[in-house]
């Protein structure tokens, strides 16, 4: 028998606002399906409670900008749900549970490598903390991340771009038809972690046997070759047919499915806003699937009118999607400052908006180009045109020349302070964190 | 003037005590003829001699009753008819009984999604024996504590074709979880005839002496209820939470506290924080039985004063059963009893015998002083690491409940300054080595041969009264009675909701006969429903609490 642990936080005294879809109602139907069921019952379920992340926990994975005790508004919430992510985390790498799942609000998969506040109804990035985590903490060493939210997994992919050790898959309608407009097949990797993200943008109308097909025929066998320690699922919940932010038609056998085929050690809550049509249905079928139950006798009351997508007409569509992902071939363009230690360093510009609070960043990214590990990172950011910041990143099992080129970038930022609000070195080698600002200057996290 | 009487059945002694204004006046012992319990109970009465019977205000009765004959498998059958509806198949979870499933569905807002359909109540008619014959008949909805529709149709239909059957409801069990709830409708039913003839018995023997003090029945959860007004099932396990309302009659009032209850074969273990016993997460459990019945956290290991001691290889074993009396009190074989008198940590039993029964358990060369000492206290030190592994457990329960709102995770349970109470026959036996090992003071409680009945004799009502309201489907349900009804108030209550959770408390405390001293209130939630980014209604959460507790201190 498999043990299943399950993280339940519901946070019914948190929302984003009155009316807004990430409320507390969102997941008060879940808990009323799932308690009714019995589903702490069965024998094999495990219930954890949550904790509280540690901004030393976030800073691993996030640049908090401009400095980690200015976020506006109020972490708590998002540092629970990161929090219970990483609780259940180390109870799977543990082995005190085979599989689990982090049932929590508020979401994180739109969550960049840098953080100006909330977007896409995220703040922090619960799995990426959670993946930094364990390889930090517990010698966990290649994680694939597969988001099966209906919308792309930005964040995600933007925090593991660099990262050859990080698989990012992301199944998404399609970015021309839906928020946030990215996720394109051509979005491969850095130059250091090349192919080591996949985009698999989907038509609208996609249903159950359209997406098991992706998953089976190309998903799948992506994994397999990767052969990750850990597989972690961004579950979102969105792509169900009674979704009213999306335009796909997946049920919750779908889901349970999905849950089936993956077979991750880990699946934690995104997003999904159909909370009384798909929720408690989705929610529950996903669970008994991890727990290896019979997930089939799961059914929504409603039931799906719309056009489903054929599979006639999905098959050439992935088809072409799949020879369009093999012939993209990496471009990058070397762009080396004055002030950069010695090496070829790549440049990506980046704009992120927030549409929360509605405010663009722009981002200016240089990745040391490196053939031994991830590359040293250097992120000039910029609020609208207001604040400036900077991130120096220097990866997970560094080489001693990208270790080196961190450090030196980092005393460059510190002796040439002239426009920066402030500065974090991100060292992830060896799990320690600074944050310099004008006012305070150095802080150790 | 408060005069109380507890008696409390346990399976081999009936024990009884009388109370007046905090004080101890009389205790009895008697034999348990679990046969009869009317009997026992008037004789552990008698035994207490109470000079002015009619001054009684209260007589408080702890009993076995429900609890053995669940565990005996003494109960009738009952016949359980589910409305199972979709979602998680019913089989997954274990069954102890059988069940037939019909179709009818509603869902978690109480909306029917499907009807139920009148053939297959026909069908069942016809093949059992339920149109002619009288019987006990369980019917349980999923979600019917949103909507008791399903559950009153077939009950109606089957009053309808069969007036003789005995038939109860899910629904009345207000709370989530159709599985706990099927189980606990079931054996409620299912003892229901047993208990409502030994309430009757009772109440006709008492009055026969013109004794006119109320009789109340001790609960899992450490409260009273009137004899005619309590649900049977909720009489279960009421023996470990005496004992934990005995600590409470001896504690500070806000002192938190570990409770250990050393027995001869048992040993129970509690917890008090800040002056409330620590209430379990999930209903108790019985046999095979998974119920919605409200208990204190209690652990009962079987390790107590008289348990067998054994040579093993590696030294000795404890085991978990009792053959007889201690070695020192003229028993066959060696006990912790034996260890603690051989040490002088007690004063009872025979100091020769206790040392010839420890010297049994080493080879001949080696029952030297030294080695005797040695062993003896190392059969202490594996008592202590027994109870202090259920300590932990028990610990990590509270610890680890969970939490579902920001509020509650910012604001963990502090971690208390806890003294441990030790009571029972081998109590002072081990205080001191289970002081050292829990870190914490040690103190002894008094008249552990009765303190069962003490608990019973000093408990009070505890009373719970949770509202959970839909102002858009306009239904409100109360969780603890199943009481469903009409909202007619507004779709965003304020204040009204507190008034209106108020006038519901009182009239649920008048129906059970409960006098409400402190009740704590939890705060409302509230949950705007919304639909199409238009605010449409609330689901409001509520609750009123009198916590498990004691009318008042004891002393000798």
């Amino acid at each position: 028998m498999k043990r299943t642990g399950i993280l339940f936080f519901p946070a019914f005294d948190w929302s984003l606002g009155d009316s807004h879809p990430e409320r507390e109602e969102r997941l008060l139907y879940t808990q009323e399906q799932l308690f009714e069921e019995g589903i702490l019952d069965l024998p094999q379920i495990k219930q954890f409670s949550p904790r509280v992340a540690s901004l030393h926990e976030v800073l691993r994975a996030q640049a908090l900008l401009p400095t980690p005790g200015s976020q506006t508004d109020s972490l708590d919430a998002h540092l629970i749900a990161a929090g219970s992510a990483i609780l259940l985390g180390e109870a799977r790498v543990r082995g005190e549970i085979a599989n689990g799942f982090v049932l929590a609000r508020p979401p994180g998969h739109h969550s960049g490598a840098t953080v100006w506040g909330n977007r896409g109804f995220c703040t922090l990035n619960n799995e990426a903390i959670l993946v930094n985590h364990l390889r930090a903490q517990l010698g966990i060493k290649k994680i694939a991340i597969v988001d099966t939210d209906v919308h792309h997994g930005d964040g995600t992919q933007d925090i593991f771009y660099h990262d050859p050790n990080v698989l990012f898959i992301s199944l998404h309608q399609d970015g021309r038809t839906l928020y946030p407009g990215s996720g394109f097949v051509n979005e491969k990797g850095g130059p250091n972690a090349w192919d080591q993200t996949l985009n698999i943008p989907l038509p609208p109308g996609t249903g159950d046997e359209g997406y098991h097909f992706v998953l089976e025929e190309w998903v799948l066998p992506r994994l397999r070759a990767f052969a990750p320690d850990l597989i972690i699922n961004s579950a979102g919940q969105d792509n169900h047919f009674t979704d009213p932010l999306a335009s796909m038609n997946l049920s919750a056998g779908g889901y349970g499915r999905i849950t089936e085929l993956l077979q991750p050690d880990l699946a934690v809550l995104e997003g999904g806003y159909s909370i009384e049509g798909a929720l408690p249905y989705v929610n529950l079928a996903i669970l008994l699937a991890l727990a290896g139950e019979d997930y089939h006798h799961v059914r929504e009351p409603q039931k799906l009118e719309r056009p489903v997508l054929s599979l006639a007409i999905l098959k050439p569509y992935l088809q072409g999607l799949k020879q369009q992902h093999q012939t993209i071939k990496p471009n990058f363009t070397i762009q080396n400052k004055a002030f950069f230690p010695e090496g070829n360093w790549i440049y990506i510009p980046h704009s992120v908006y927030y549409d929360t609070e509605g405010f663009q960043e722009n981002r200016h990214d240089y990745i040391r180009q490196c053939g031994h590990c991830g590359g040293t990172v250097y992120i000039e950011s910029q609020r609208s045109s207001s604040q400036k910041s900077c991130l120096v990143r220097i990866p997970f099992q560094a080489c001693s020349e990208c270790e080196q080129a961190g450090y030196d970038l980092w005393d460059h930022l510190l002796r040439h302070s002239e426009d920066r609000t402030s500065a974090l070195l991100q060292n992830q080698f060896h799990d320690k964190f600074s944050v310099w600002q004008r006012k305070e200057g150095l802080t150790q996290f | 003037m408060s005069n109380h009487v507890g008696i409390d059945v346990g399976g081999t002694y009936t024990d009884a005590v009388f109370v007046q204004d905090g004080h101890i006046q009389h205790t009895a012992k008697v034999p348990t003829r679990s046969e009869n319990i009317v009997e026992t109970l008037m004789d552990a009465f008698d035994t207490l001699r109470i000079v002015d019977e009619k001054s009684i205000n209260q007589i408080v009765v702890s009993t076995t009753l429900v609890t053995n004959a669940i565990l005996q498998d003494r109960i009738p059958p009952v016949e359980l008819l589910l409305f199972s509806g979709n979602g998680m198949r019913v089989d997954a979870l274990p069954w102890p009984v059988g069940y037939r499933e019909f179709f009818g569905e509603i869902d978690f807002r109480g909306r029917e999604i499907e009807p139920p359909d009148q053939r297959e109540w026909e069908k069942v008619l016809q093949t059992t024996g339920l149109r002619e014959n009288p019987a006990h008949v369980a019917i349980v909805g999923k979600f019917s504590h949103r909507n008791s529709l399903h559950e009153e149709q077939l009950a109606a239909y089957l009053r309808h074709h069969n007036s003789s059957l005995h038939i109860a409801m899910g629904h009345e069990w207000g709370q989530a979880n159709f599985y706990r709830r099927s189980l606990t409708t079931y054996l409620n039913l299912g003892v229901s005839d047993l208990y409502h003839q030994f309430a009757l018995d009772l109440q006709s023997a008492v009055t026969t002496r013109k004794i006119k003090a109320p009789i109340s029945i001790l609960k899992a959860d450490g409260g009273i209820l009137p004899l005619a007004k309590i649900r049977p099932i909720d009489s279960i396990y009421s023996g470990p939470a005496a004992s934990v309302l005995a600590a409470l009659t001896q504690n500070e009032p806000a002192a938190s506290s570990i409770i250990v209850d050393i027995g001869g074969t048992t040993t129970d273990i509690g917890l008090i924080l800040s002056g409330v016993p620590l209430l379990s997460s999930k209903g108790a459990r019985i046999g095979a039985f998974s119920t919605l019945v409200r208990t204190l956290a209690v652990r009962s290991i079987p390790v107590g004063g008289d348990s067998v001691i054994r040579t093993t290889d590696q030294g000795f074993s404890l085991e978990s059963y009792r053959l007889g009396p201690a070695y020192c009190l003229g028993g066959n074989v060696p006990t912790p009893t034996d260890a603690m008198r051989y040490l002088g940590l007690i004063d009872y039993g025979d100091e020769q015998r206790a040392e010839e029964g420890l010297a049994s358990l080493l080879p001949q060369d080696q029952r030297t002083p030294k080695l005797l000492h040695e062993l003896a206290t190392a059969v202490i030190d594996e008592v202590v690491d027994r109870v202090v592994e259920a300590v932990d457990s028990l610990k990590r329960e509270w610890q680890a409940e969970p939490a579902y709102k920001v509020w509650e995770v910012l604001h963990p349970h502090e971690s208390q300054a806890f003294h441990t109470l030790v009571s029972g026959g081998g109590a002072r036996g081990i205080a001191a080595a289970l002081g050292k090992r829990l870190r914490t003071p040690v103190q002894l409680g008094f008249l552990a041969e009765i303190s069962n009945a003490l608990g019973a004799a000093m408990a009070r009502a505890t009373f719970d009264c949770t509202l959970h309201l839909d102002t858009y489907m306009k239904q409100y349900r109360v969780e603890e009675t199943g009481e469903q009804g009409k909202w007619t108030g507004s779709l965003r209550p304020y204040l009204e909701v507190e008034g209106f959770l108020d006038a519901l408390a009182q009239q649920q405390a008048a129906r059970y006969e409960i006098e409400i001293q402190d009740v704590e209130k939890d705060p409302f939630d509230f949950f705007p429903i919304v639909q199409g980014y238009k605010t449409v209604g609330q689901i409001v959460r509520g609750a009123f609490h009198q916590r498990p507790g004691v009318i008042g201190r004891v002393r000798v």
